[in-house]
């Protein structure tokens, strides 16, 4: 937007572009060190002399890791995406639903009720931790996937941010609602709901990000290799007695791929939504 | 009863009615997520709280009650103490660091014409990543100390030794290590919201500066673009104080943790390792739950003290 | 603050309950029962073993005995990641396994968290078994687990490289300190002691090196010049340059000795497989040297304890099974002691007869363990062994006063012991 005119401005220009494709490539190097380590044998990644890239990939880390029955990735991966959808649109709804009532309906200890919600983003996971698993032991969520989901679909932080974003919301349109009869169930239904999907792909992309990465809940929770998460599986490698390096890097490469596309994909929905959500009160 | 009397008693009632039908609306709007925090926060923070008061060894049912004793012994533990400092000097340095990092980055991106899109996504793409996944990346190839290591080999190029980038604390290099797996991950996402913001302010804003003859890049950055981030500002930076605060898996799984044995931890160990190493590791559950008040407590009072001195929550309530 | 929270109508959180439970049923959950078909089931839990086929054996151990008592099944939990976690917090619930693998504490104990096993034993079985471990798995009397293998730990060196160096496997610290600092290279270290220079793999064995030790009859001992002396020469190895650190794997596992990057390792004898097929006949190995003319050769006595969920309702069953995996079952236990890793059976009469032991390495340290073998008591407990963690991190790697860090860590044990005995 703004054009440079001047040679020194020309200069600083071209000094911005140095800073950011320096940035750029020290940003990429971690993602470039996963691929590289994932082709190679363990004495190739532990030699002392540097290769940038090995001469022959080792592509077959990927069929011995899909392979290796004791790694359970295509279960993790199904888990991982299961939990994370689901997680996905009922957090969604039900941060959504609470963020339009604090946002727009009017009532008593409705304030109150906020500071609750912005409470309880201050308190660390540490602290409810084992009694959230005692109690899911006592309702019967241990080793279900259920119970590895449900805490995540109450989430304090996109309640806040779509009150934010509901804060915001043109008035007009509830108003138009307003005159046509509807309560608040219907104008929240047919007219905001509708009208959220910007704040909501971003939102709930970063669920769908959240939820992927958890790691000691679903650990603690799910017992059997049938409810492992893709992060368990992963930890699978790094636990071991023997450390497989190239079945190691394969298994993170495997686990941080899907977000990747999934964020590639996305990308344009998210800077939309926090276009809405971040900025204005 | 005279006409306009009844007509103010039926707009009360209306009004009344208005407003009971409001609070019905509000509350049954609220109430699944009400319903969840009350199962998954509230109830185990209450637990929680009769544990911190309780000796609690390998059992989390409270009773044998011991008043504060739990939380009288952390205070007096220096390891305890040395936690809360290692977290106070990590907080003061990574909030601001991210908010610079994050704002020079949205500030430049937006300003360049050609290739937004690519260096967003670039500095964004981070965020997709666990901090686990990271963590072993940092620690197993990027700054690993031996010669394999990709830190070594670019050292090694100017002829250097390899350098112990995680295991020594003179000079403590692993502070370099965890702040930037830190700031790798999180930078990008702050940065879209810088965007987001960057893209709302005005364009008229800046003609009228022009007008006014403020041309110069500071003038008009000091004067209207940050006061138009002030809102976004403030939302990161109390987002980003708590997730400091909080801080704990790069900790855990560089210094410590699986995968590695123990002993590095004690160089820089915050405080939510040091209750996951009392709760979970010794079993003392009672501590381990007085522990995590004490660092809430703290969460709290700072957050409270940024809001003053930021202040957030001006405009709330409205 | 919360308390509009806590009033909220119990019908809502009914009602979340309802929808809670519609949801499981919905995403296939399977709750908990503890028969199939008439079969009681049972649950076993293991922590990941990293070798190959140790995942295959447990199921076959568990079908093994369904073909022998048909009215039950073992279920086997293999765990991976943070196991001691996982184990902690299922015992605190109804819901945690019936038999698993540990090791022994005596909060476990007091908390009733693991079943009496003395009945389990014959007389015979209790001759045999090494009485070591017996000791370690009591407490006031009563044994709680039974050993299901036997660990320690060796120092691998390379026979040519000693020779090249002229010099002899070191009987002393300081002949270690000096072998390590010659046989360092730009290109390789001389020893590696875990990435963080020795702290946790050491923080025991240099002591006990020394003659000192850390808890005897519920007392805490350690407060001692020997010790102190024993984390001052930590201190000097990490300071002198040839230790290795920032590996990518840690001392338990031998990559760092196999590829070079170390001349000298201390490692498990669980990783001598895997180091005899890289090294062949010129592996050398002994247990950690004397600190000095009035310490002692040591080794770690490690290894895994099988235990009974005491809160289950199946308790007997369970103790049943147990007795016939690691008590009468010779073939499993040498099988899984010497078919996927390397561990030396807790039963004494395996152990001096099963074939893959005789070879030098494993010989000598299967007798070296029955001799200098040493472990800590159930009484000592993670919280201790975190405070003198700290010390030595600060002793070692902050440079702070060692005599004046192990009288600190010795008062904070005994805090935490006062705490225990309560």
């Amino acid at each position: 937007m703004m054009r440079a005119h001047s040679p020194a401005e020309k200069a600083l220009l071209a000094l911005r572009y140095l800073a950011l494709s320096v940035l750029a490539v020290i940003f990429l190097i971690p993602f470039y060190l996963i691929l590289r380590n994932s082709l190679m044998t363990d004495a190739q990644i532990n030699a002392a002399q540097w290769q940038w890239f090995p001469l022959h990939p080792h592509w077959s880390n990927f069929r011995q890791l899909f392979a290796d029955n004791t790694a359970f990735v295509w279960t993790g991966l199904r888990n991982s995406a299961l939990i994370a959808a689901v997680t996905l649109v009922l957090q969604m709804l039900i941060s959504s639903m609470a963020g339009y009532a604090l946002a727009r309906i009017p009532a008593r200890g409705s304030r109150t009720v906020f500071q609750v919600i912005l409470l309880t983003l201050m308190i660390p996971g540490a602290v409810t931790f084992v009694p959230t698993f005692a109690l899911m032991a006592y309702i019967g969520g241990v080793n279900t996937l259920w119970g590895i989901l449900a805490p995540g679909l109450f989430s304090a932080f996109s309640i806040f941010l779509f009150r934010q974003f509901y804060l915001n919301f043109p008035t007009e349109i509830e108003e138009a609602g307003m005159l046509d009869g509807l309560g608040y169930g219907g104008i929240y239904w047919r007219l905001v709901l509708p009208n959220s999907r910007s704040v909501m792909m971003s939102l709930g992309v970063l669920a769908f990000v959240g939820t992927w990465n958890t790691f000691l809940w679903p650990l603690v929770v799910g017992q059997n290799p049938s409810s492992w998460t893709i992060q368990i599986v992963l930890s699978t490698f790094l636990t071991a007695q023997t450390v497989n390096l190239h079945e190691l890097f394969a298994a993170a490469l495997v686990a941080v791929l899907p977000l990747v596309v999934v964020f590639l994909v996305m990308q344009k929905y998210i800077v939309e939504g926090i276009t809405f959500s971040g900025g204005k009160e | 009863m005279n006409a306009p009397a009844t007509a103010t008693a039926q707009r009360k009632t209306q009004a009344m009615h208005k407003n009971l039908q409001a609070g019905i609306c509000f509350w049954s709007f609220l109430m699944p997520a009400l319903a969840g925090l009350v199962l998954f926060m509230a109830i185990p923070m209450v637990w929680g709280f009769l544990l911190s008061l309780s000796h609690a060894q390998n059992t989390i049912h409270p009773g044998h009650f011991i008043g504060a004793r739990n939380y009288t012994d952390l205070l007096t533990d220096p390891e305890f103490l040395n936690s809360l400092w290692t977290i106070l000097v990590f907080t003061l340095f990574i909030v601001p660091a991210t908010f610079a990092f994050s704002l020079w980055l949205a500030l430049a991106v937006h300003s360049i014409p050609k290739g937004k899109a690519f260096f967003r996504t670039v500095f964004f793409i981070p965020t997709a990543v666990s901090y686990a996944a990271a963590s072993l990346i940092a620690r197993m190839s990027f700054f690993s100390g031996t010669a394999s290591g990709f830190a070594n080999h670019l050292v090694g190029l100017f002829g250097m030794q390899p350098v112990q980038w995680i295991g020594t604390a003179s000079p403590p290099w692993y502070w370099l290590v965890l702040v930037s797996v830190r700031l790798w991950l999180q930078v990008g996402f702050y940065m879209i919201i810088f965007l987001a913001a960057l893209q709302e302010i005005p364009r008229s804003l800046y003609e009228a500066a022009a007008l006014d003859g403020a041309t110069g890049g500071w003038t008009v950055l000091r004067f209207i673009t940050l006061p138009q981030l002030r809102n976004a500002s403030v939302s990161i930076l109390l987002l980003n104080l708590i997730a400091a605060f909080q801080a704990f898996d790069e900790f855990y799984n560089i210094l410590g943790g699986s995968g590695s044995s123990g002993g590095n931890i004690g160089l820089a160990r915050p405080p939510l390792v040091y209750i996951y190493n009392v709760a979970l590791s010794s079993q003392d559950f009672g501590r381990g739950a007085a522990g995590g008040f004490i660092i809430t407590a703290l969460i709290v009072l700072f957050t409270l003290v940024q809001g003053r001195l930021l202040g957030f929550g001006s405009k709330e309530g409205r | 603050m919360a308390t509009p929270m806590l009033t909220t109508p119990v019908t809502r959180r009914q009602m979340l309950k309802t929808f809670v439970f519609a949801g499981g049923a919905l995403l296939s959950g399977c709750a908990r029962s503890d028969y199939i078909d008439g079969k009681l089931v049972l649950t076993q839990w293991y922590h990941q073993y990293g070798e190959k086929g140790t995942f295959q054996a447990v199921h076959r151990y568990a079908r093994e005995y369904t073909r022998v008592n048909p009215h039950i099944i073992v279920k086997v939990v293999w765990i991976p990641g943070d196991y001691g976690t996982k184990l902690a917090t299922a015992l605190l619930t109804p819901d945690g396994p019936d038999v698993f693998e540990s090791t022994l504490t005596q909060a476990m104990v007091e908390a009733g968290q693991t079943a009496p096993l003395n009945d389990l034993f014959t007389s015979q079985d209790l001759a045999d078994f090494n009485p070591r471990d017996i000791a370690l798995n009591s407490v006031n009397g009563k044994i709680y687990g039974v050993k299901m293998i036997d660990d320690l730990g060796l120092l691998y060196y390379r026979k040519s490289m000693l020779q090249s160096a002229g010099m002899q496997p070191p009987a002393t610290l300081d002949e270690l300190m000096t072998l390590a600092a010659k046989l360092t290279t730009p290109q390789r270290k001389g020893l590696f002691l875990g990435n963080d220079g020795g702290i946790t793999a050491m923080l025991n064995v240099l002591p006990w090196s020394a003659g000192a030790d850390f808890l005897v009859n519920s007392q805490i001992v350690f407060n001692t010049p020997r010790t102190v002396l024993a984390y001052q020469k930590l201190q000097q190895l990490n300071q002198g340059g040839s230790l290795l650190m920032g590996a990518a794997s840690d001392w338990w596992d031998p990559s760092a000795f196999t590829s070079g990057q170390a001349a000298m390792q201390w490692c498990g004898m669980w990783a001598y497989p895997a180091i005899a097929r890289a090294v062949g006949s010129d592996l050398g190995a002994v247990i950690w040297p004397p600190l000095d003319a009035q310490g002692v050769p040591v080794t770690f006595l490690g290894g895994w304890t099988a235990m009974v969920n005491a809160n289950r309702p199946h308790v007997e069953e369970a103790k049943k099974f147990l007795q016939w995996q690691w008590i009468q079952n010779r073939a499993i236990q040498t099988d899984w002691c010497v078919g996927y890793g390397f561990h030396v059976p807790p039963r004494l009469s395996l152990a001096r007869t099963t074939p893959k032991l005789q070879q030098p390495v494993p010989a000598y340290a299967v007798n070296m363990l029955g001799k200098y073998g040493k472990a800590t008591p159930p009484l000592w407990n993670a919280a201790m062994g975190s405070d003198l963690t700290n010390a030595v991190t600060n002793i070692v790697k902050l440079g702070q006063p060692a005599a004046q860090q192990v009288a600190a860590a010795a008062d904070m044990c005994n805090r935490e012991l006062q705490r225990e005995l309560e």
